[in-house]
């Protein structure tokens, strides 16, 4: 057994306890949005076979780019790597939706919300898989103690958690109507490309895993701001109004004789 | 009969366990690192740095589960007061009070000493903003007390026989 798959099978617990938990918790303990975990899983690995390998391959060999040039390779062409993981997995996030059931369970912001940060989540959760699998194909870590993959547990728990705030943008936006889910969809992909910058520019060989990893954390304080500014505008619909199931004892009468 | 303090207990919870746990954890991992440190021999000034500050962030929860069974509602003539060990106690004057509503409350995820089955000092909360929350939940059925400055957050166990003892005291 690779070393790599207790650590996966543990980050895959951490997540789903910690960012599951966390939608339970915030939704008002609403179990609805935890089915929405289920259908991202297999997306990542769809995604990157079908989508983003063949389309990087043949937009490189039809441009004659070899793979692995590092800072030799074409500006044009980093910014095309750079931005094809954001644009297609952004857009494939949401494809559980394409399901006029699914469509219709987002009827409000609240639900559009949850929704959407359940099916990040669990996109993140597929790609947490992922790249494990990819890492237990690689014969350079077969040697490493299972307990080294700590930098792989920390990374795809936070990972997680963006993927379920970038696709709770774009579904708020799908909610609020066309207009606004185009404005979504970008600021995801915006997000998204911010979140790999550090990524992209380790493998070009400009910094280091670890200066790359410290650059993950912006972005990821943005996503937690933006999270919360989501979730603050959901607590105004009425969805969540009914959550909060206000009983009224005693409100003071104002005081006549101050008028 | 009037004069007299009433005492209310809050509704029990698991929030003693919760602190209980990260007290431990914190001291715990904080041992953990230290043994290796200690038996590689390494300077005393190391061995502080780095083993000391988890078990100082897990001695205030475990000294805050020991109070959890102290947390109390005094109702008096003309306060309510909010209690919990000798760190927290909050004093809402009964004429001050301007609503006494029940609802669920809307975490977020701004770091505050919230956790679940008990909520304590100033929470952020994405839908109310600031509460000042003596509470043994964290965001369900809180019975919300409010002032024109303040808003305060608690749990009584026997929430009739609170709300009917607050409201008469309000009323005269």
């Amino acid at each position: 057994m690779p070393p790599i798959t207790i650590m996966a099978v543990i980050t895959l617990i951490a997540s789903v306890g910690l960012w599951g938990g966390l939608i339970y918790a915030c939704s008002g303990r609403d179990r609805r949005y935890l089915g929405w975990l289920l259908p991202g899983l297999p997306l990542s690995a769809f995604v990157n076979l079908l989508v983003k390998k063949p389309l990087i391959v043949s937009v490189g060999e039809a441009a004659n780019i070899p793979p692995g040039l590092g800072l030799a390779t074409p500006v044009w062409f980093i910014i095309f790597l750079w931005l094809v993981p954001p644009v297609t997995e952004e857009a494939v996030k949401v494809a559980p939706l394409l399901w006029p059931s699914a469509r219709r369970a987002i009827k409000s912001r609240t639900a559009a919300l949850w929704t959407g940060a359940a099916l990040g989540v669990s996109f993140g959760l597929g790609e947490a898989v992922w790249i494990a699998y990819g890492i237990a194909q690689s014969p350079q870590y077969a040697a490493y103690p299972w307990y080294a993959f700590t930098g792989y547990l920390g990374e795809r728990l936070v990972v997680c958690f963006c993927h379920g705030v970038m696709t709770a943008l774009v579904v708020t936006g799908l909610q609020q109507g066309r207009g606004r889910a185009w404005v979504g969809y970008l600021a995801a992909v915006g997000l998204h490309a911010l979140l790999n910058t550090g990524a992209v520019l380790a493998q070009l060989g400009v910094i280091s895993p670890a200066v790359a990893g410290l650059i993950l954390m912006p972005p990821v304080l943005i996503m937690f701001v933006i999270f919360e500014s989501l979730r603050r505008r959901a607590a105004g619909d009425p969805e969540s109004q009914a959550a909060a199931a206000e009983v009224i004892y005693f409100r003071r009468e104002p005081d006549r004789n101050a008028e | 009969m009037r004069n007299e303090s009433l005492h209310f207990k809050p509704r029990p919870s698991v929030g003693w366990a919760w602190l209980a746990v990260i007290a431990l954890a914190c001291i715990g991992i904080g041992a953990l690192t230290a043994l290796p440190l200690l038996h590689a021999d390494a300077p005393i000034g190391i061995l502080l740095l780095v083993a000391l500050p988890l078990p100082l962030i897990g001695v205030p929860f475990l000294v805050l589960a020991i109070w959890f069974p102290t947390m109390r509602y005094q109702l008096d003539e003309r306060s309510l007061t909010l209690r919990y060990g000798p760190v927290l106690t909050y004093q809402i004057p009964l004429n001050e009070i301007q609503t006494i509503r029940k609802r669920n409350l809307s975490i977020s995820l701004l770091s505050s000493m919230r956790l679940p089955g008990l909520a304590l000092f100033t929470v952020h909360y994405t839908d109310l903003g600031n509460v000042k929350m003596c509470a043994t939940a964290a965001a369900t059925g809180i019975l919300l007390v409010e002032t024109a400055k303040h808003k305060y957050g608690l749990t009584p166990a026997d929430e009739e026989g609170f709300l009917a003892a607050l409201q008469a005291r309000i009323g005269s």
